[in-house]
Formats: structure tokens, C-alpha cells, sequence
């Protein structure tokens, strides 16, 4: 079963179109990033997958039922850019209002038990204004799991995130999904991040789905390349051009070359062009550069498509 | 993936999300200072009424009395759809104007603080929303009923005013206007809902109903004796609920709250279903 499946959603803002036609499948059990530049219609689709803002058009389903459902709705936790607090309000109030309005029972041990999954139970008792920007993200993904949620749409929780914190979140976001009954959908800039805990991707742009894949399609999708450093990385880069298609300096200071067929070939031809190395490897560009390369054409990546996974979850895999 | 299929999805009672949204804003409006404030504004304005009675005049002659009977501040002897001074005007419909501010700063902290994103995010419906947000602003303007009451018998006493009527119609007058908070309630709630996104509107289209002027525009042309039909506002209700109210009148007024608070919960749900909540 998916746990979200959105078929030709549209949203129009008057005369503008945030979102066009987006085709969305999310398996059960996946933590799914949800990637695109500001303004490509992220925050909308969550949105209306929450149930804060209506479509102009196309579906929503959650868990094979509508999204407006209120069985459904039930087990969604939502954060969607800060968690709606009562400032002069404890952090431990604005919790048990929470639990109210979901009509928990025990909800003290159900607050308490939160609290502590994002290392916040120390400060139950401050005042939520008081909070640091960290503190109330952590505070809004707890507000989030209140209810034992099945889905968790997170809007850049990692925003304002210390090291720490970060950790936290990534802990906690792979132990709720472990056993393969909740799914996230969390978007965020930091790609790097997100690389260490999505199974599966959606790439959006101008509103409309540039492709899904599962992480193993994405780390195919990652073109390999090889690094070198020689003495005179100007003749080097001169040298490589001329054999090689695509050759590029990264901000290490490293050459990169993208279509060699292994590092040996090319520590041949330099050789035999009087080069030497002092240092050769080959690496995988990472989330962030696949993404920046699709945005710009998607060169050194799978052609962009719209896909949808089989119903795979990281456990299966 | 068989986990995710054994999954269970339970659809709450109607009873059980009301009641857990009762639940939040009754808490928040016992821990806010606003509800209190507005409890000694209530209590506030019969004294500034009454205080008034027999004060020195700069040319020091003493002025004339506003009110010589206590009940006065409370209501009308008789109807009056029209008044033809501000003496007509000071009684406990004030309580609705101030009231209806008060629950424009009650539901406008819920779009400004982010709580309606949490609240609507959940299994909570949008007549959900407006059915507690009247019953709970209906409370708080009940409740300050009750201080202008108290406020107008002690002021009244200090300035050592005639408490001595039928006493039957005071209270009969009382509970009337209290039951009216209702109906103002939820139409208060539905001008927030209307105006969300603007906080000043939401304010200025509060006090605008609750000085009851459209109804007093109506009156005018109508005149007093002529008025009766307006009871079906309102406004009208509640300047019914004068002192020579009867059981009719207490009846009247509970079928007009009633079914003004039925309609406006109708109309506000529907504005909120069909447009974005955030």
C-alpha cells in the first residue's frame, strides 16, 4: 500500500500556478525527501496534503482513503514551517493542548514519552517564546508524533538545527520508520542530511514532479568520477580537455573527470604527456550536486522522469 | 509491507473532538490575563455609569442623575429599539460590544500564533471549530454578564441608588441577555472566521454589530412601538430582554440565540471548508 498517492494535483493562486498536475507516490514505511528550489511548490503540496490549503484540482490519497478523511487525518503529524504554539504558554501546555485536540488518552505519558524521543523533556517547563529556533523545531516534531502518527509530513524541520540536533532528528525520524507502519515525508535544503536518511526522493520543479526514484536509483543515477591533483593543474586541466569532455575544478581544488573510463587511464595518459600525479581517486557526486546537475540540465544524471516506485519500503530493502 | 496493511484507522466520535477542542479553549481562556481584563471592563462600565450620579458640575451646580433606579443600568423599563440619549444606550448590552472584541483577540490569536495550522493538520472539523469557539466565547460573555451585574450592584449601592422593582423582571431581563450571548458569540466567531486574515477588520466589524447599528438604523425608521419585529435580530433579542420581560421574552430570546448561533455555525463552517485555512 502507498501511503500517499497524488494524481494531476493543481493549486492556483489566482492567476498563478503553484503547483501543475503533480503526480506524487509515497510507499509505506519510506522516508521520503522532498526536494526543489523555493517556490517550486514544496510547502504547497505539503499543504494540501495536510488538509491546510485546498486543491484546484487533481487527488490526494492517504493510505487508499481521501485525505480529508477524519479517521486518516488522525494519524497524520504535521510541521509545517514552526509549530502552531501559544507563546506565553509552557512547552509542556502547549503539548497537553495538543493531545487534547487528538483526544489522547494518558496524555501526560504520551507528551512525556515524545518529549524525551527529541531529548526535550528538560524543558517541559519553559515557556515556548523563550524557546531557540532549534528547541522549537524540536519541539514541533514532537508536536508531530503526538498520537502515534502513521504519517509525518515534515516541512525543513532541520532548519535551525545544531550538529547535534540534527543527529537527534535523523535518530529519531529512522527509528519511527523502522518497522516499516510510519512514513515520512520531510523536505529540506540541507541535501546532505537528507541523503543519510531518505529511501526515496521527489524532485519538484515549477510545480510539477521532475522524478521520484528510490535511493539505490539515486546512488545509480550518481555518475562516478575521477579526482586528481598534479603540480601544474593548469596544464593537467589543459591536458584532460583535450581527451576528455568534461573536466571540472572543485572547490578542494581537485580536478574532476567525469567520463573516464577508470583512474588508470588516465594516470597512463598524463604520463605519457610528461604529467605527474600526486594524488588520484575516483568518488560519486553526492545528492546536493545531482540535484544542482538536474536543475541545470542533468548532465552528469539520469534523464529526469516521472516514475513511481514499486510499493517498497526501507526494510525490504 | 504487511505491517503498514494491518494498519487500523479509527474515525473519532463527533462527542470526542468537540469535546477535546472544548477541552483546549477553555483552558486557554482561564490562563489568559485578556479574559479577565474583560471580566473588570464589564464590571467597570455600570460603575463609570452610575459614578456619575450627582457629581458637581464646574459651575457648581450638581448634575442630573443618569439613572435613580440601580436596575436601569441593567436594562430598559420598556423596549427602546431606538434611544434618543446615551442614557438609552448604557445597559448591559454594552457587555455584547466589548465581548465581541474580546473574541476577535481570542480567535485571532489562533491564526497569529500558528495554533489552527496545528488544529486543522488533525481529525478536528471545521464546524468543530466554530461550535466551540462559541460555546466557549458564549461562556466568557455570560460570565461577564454577570460582573456588569455585580459591578452595576455595588457601584449603585456606594452611590446609594433604588434597588426597589419587581424583582422578577430584573432577572428574567439578566438571564435573557445571557442567554443572547450566544447567538452574539457565534456571530462574532463567524466575522472572525470571514475577516482571519485581517485582525483589525475582524475588531472593527466586531464592534460594528455589536453597537447593533444596522438594527438601530432599521428602528429608526420604524420607531419603537413599531419594532417588535425586530426581535428576530439580535440586537432586537437583546433589547427585549428589558426590565417588563416575562417568560415570553426569555423564550423569545432563547429561540433567536439559538437559531442565529445555528446559522452563523452553518455559514462559518461552510466560508471555512471552502477556502484555505492558513
Amino acid at each position: 500500500m502507498n501511503a500517499v498517492e497524488i494524481k494531476g494535483l493543481t493549486k492556483n493562486f489566482g492567476p498563478k500556478q503553484a503547483v501543475s498536475g503533480l503526480n506524487m507516490t509515497v510507499p509505506a514505511g519510506a522516508i521520503y525527501g522532498f526536494i526543489g528550489e523555493n517556490g517550486s511548490g514544496k510547502s504547497t503540496t505539503e499543504k494540501m496534503i495536510c488538509g491546510l490549503i485546498l486543491p484546484s484540482g487533481g487527488s490526494i490519497k492517504l493510505y487508499g482513503k481521501d485525505y480529508t478523511d477524519a479517521d486518516v487525518r488522525a494519524r497524520v503529524g504535521v510541521l509545517i514551517e514552526a509549530p502552531g504554539c501559544f507563546p506565553n504558554m509552557s512547552v509542556w501546555n502547549n503539548m497537553m493542548l495538543q493531545a487534547s485536540n487528538l483526544g489522547i488518552k494518558n496524555s501526560e505519558t504520551e507528551v512525556q514519552k515524545v518529549l524525551k524521543m527529541v531529548r526535550m523533556e528538560g524543558a517541559a517547563g519553559n515557556k515556548y517564546k523563550n524557546c531557540s529556533l532549534g528547541m522549537k523545531q524540536r519541539i514541533g516534531i514532537a508536536m508531530a508524533l503526538l498520537g502515534d502518527p502513521v504519517l509525518l509530513v515534515l516541512d525543513e524541520p532541520l532548519n535551525g538545527l545544531d550538529a547535534d540536533g540534527m543527529r537527534i532528528m535523523r535518530e529519531v525520524l529512522t527509528d519511527i520508520t523502522k518497522d516499516g507502519k510510519h512514513t515520512v515525508i520531510v523536505s529540506s535544503h540541507l541535501l546532505g542530511e537528507l541523503q543519510k536518511i531518505a529511501t526515496h526522493y521527489g524532485i519538484i520543479r515549477h510545480g510539477k514532479m521532475l522524478c521520484e526514484m528510490t535511493a539505490e536509483e539515486l546512488d545509480a543515477n550518481c555518475r562516478t568520477y575521477v579526482a586528481l591533483q598534479t603540480k601544474d593543474m593548469n596544464r593537467t586541466k589543459a591536458l584532460l580537455a583535450c581527451k576528455y569532455s568534461r573536466v571540472e575544478e572543485d572547490e578542494a581544488g581537485y580536478l574532476r573527470v567525469y567520463d573516464a573510463k577508470s583512474p588508470e587511464e588516465i594516470v597512463t595518459y598524463l604520463y605519457e604527456n610528461g604529467m605527474l600525479i600526486n594524488e588520484i581517486k575516483t568518488d560519486k557526486i553526492g545528492l546536493e550536486e545531482y540535484y544542482i546537475d538536474l536543475m541545470n540540465g542533468g548532465s552528469s544524471s539520469a534523464p529526469a522522469k516521472q516514475s513511481h516506485f514499486p510499493s517498497k519500503s526501507k526494510e525490504e530493502r | 509491507m504487511t505491517a503498514s496493511r494491518e494498519l487500523k484507522f479509527e474515525s473519532p466520535s463527533f462527542i470526542k473532538r468537540l469535546k477535546g477542542m472544548l477541552g483546549v479553549d477553555f483552558y486557554r481562556l482561564f490562563h489568559t490575563p485578556m479574559f479577565y481584563i474583560f471580566l473588570a471592563i464589564a464590571a467597570f462600565i455600570p460603575a463609570l455609569i452610575l459614578g456619575t450620579t450627582g457629581m458637581s458640575n464646574p459651575d457648581g451646580t450638581v448634575s442630573e442623575p443618569l439613572y435613580t433606579n440601580v436596575w436601569n443600568a441593567i436594562a430598559a423599563n420598556t423596549p427602546l429599539y431606538v434611544f434618543e440619549d446615551m442614557g438609552g444606550y448604557a445597559n448591559m448590552n454594552m457587555v455584547f460590544i466589548f465581548g465581541g472584541i474580546m473574541v476577535s483577540i481570542f480567535i485571532g490569536h489562533d491564526y497569529k500564533s500558528g495554533y489552527v495550522k496545528q488544529l486543522f493538520t488533525t481529525h478536528a472539523k471545521k464546524q468543530d471549530y466554530m461550535m466551540s469557539k462559541s460555546l466557549v466565547c458564549a461562556f466568557a460573555m455570560a460570565c461577564m454578564c454577570i460582573t456588569y451585574l455585580l459591578g452595576a450592584v455595588v457601584a449603585g449601592a456606594l452611590v446609594g441608588l433604588d434597588f426597589s422593582v419587581n424583582f422578577g423582571s430584573p432577572v428574567i431581563a439578566i438571564v435573557s441577555k445571557m442567554i443572547m450571548s450566544l447567538g452574539w458569540a457565534s456571530l462574532y466567531t463567524f466575522l472572525n472566521v470571514i475577516f482571519r486574515k485581517y485582525f483589525g477588520v475582524s475588531i472593527a466589524s466586531s464592534f460594528l454589530f455589536g453597537t447593533g447599528l444596522p438594527i438601530i438604523a432599521i428602528g429608526m425608521i420604524v420607531g419603537n412601538s413599531a419594532g417588535s419585529f425586530l426581535n428576530i435580530f439580535l440586537y432586537g433579542s437583546s433589547v427585549y430582554a428589558c426590565l417588563s420581560a416575562n417568560i415570553v421574552t426569555l423564550l423569545v430570546c432563547l429561540v433567536v440565540s439559538v437559531v442565529w448561533a445555528i446559522l452563523y455555525n452553518v455559514f462559518g463552517s461552510l466560508i471555512l471548508s471552502k477556502s484555505d485555512v492558513y
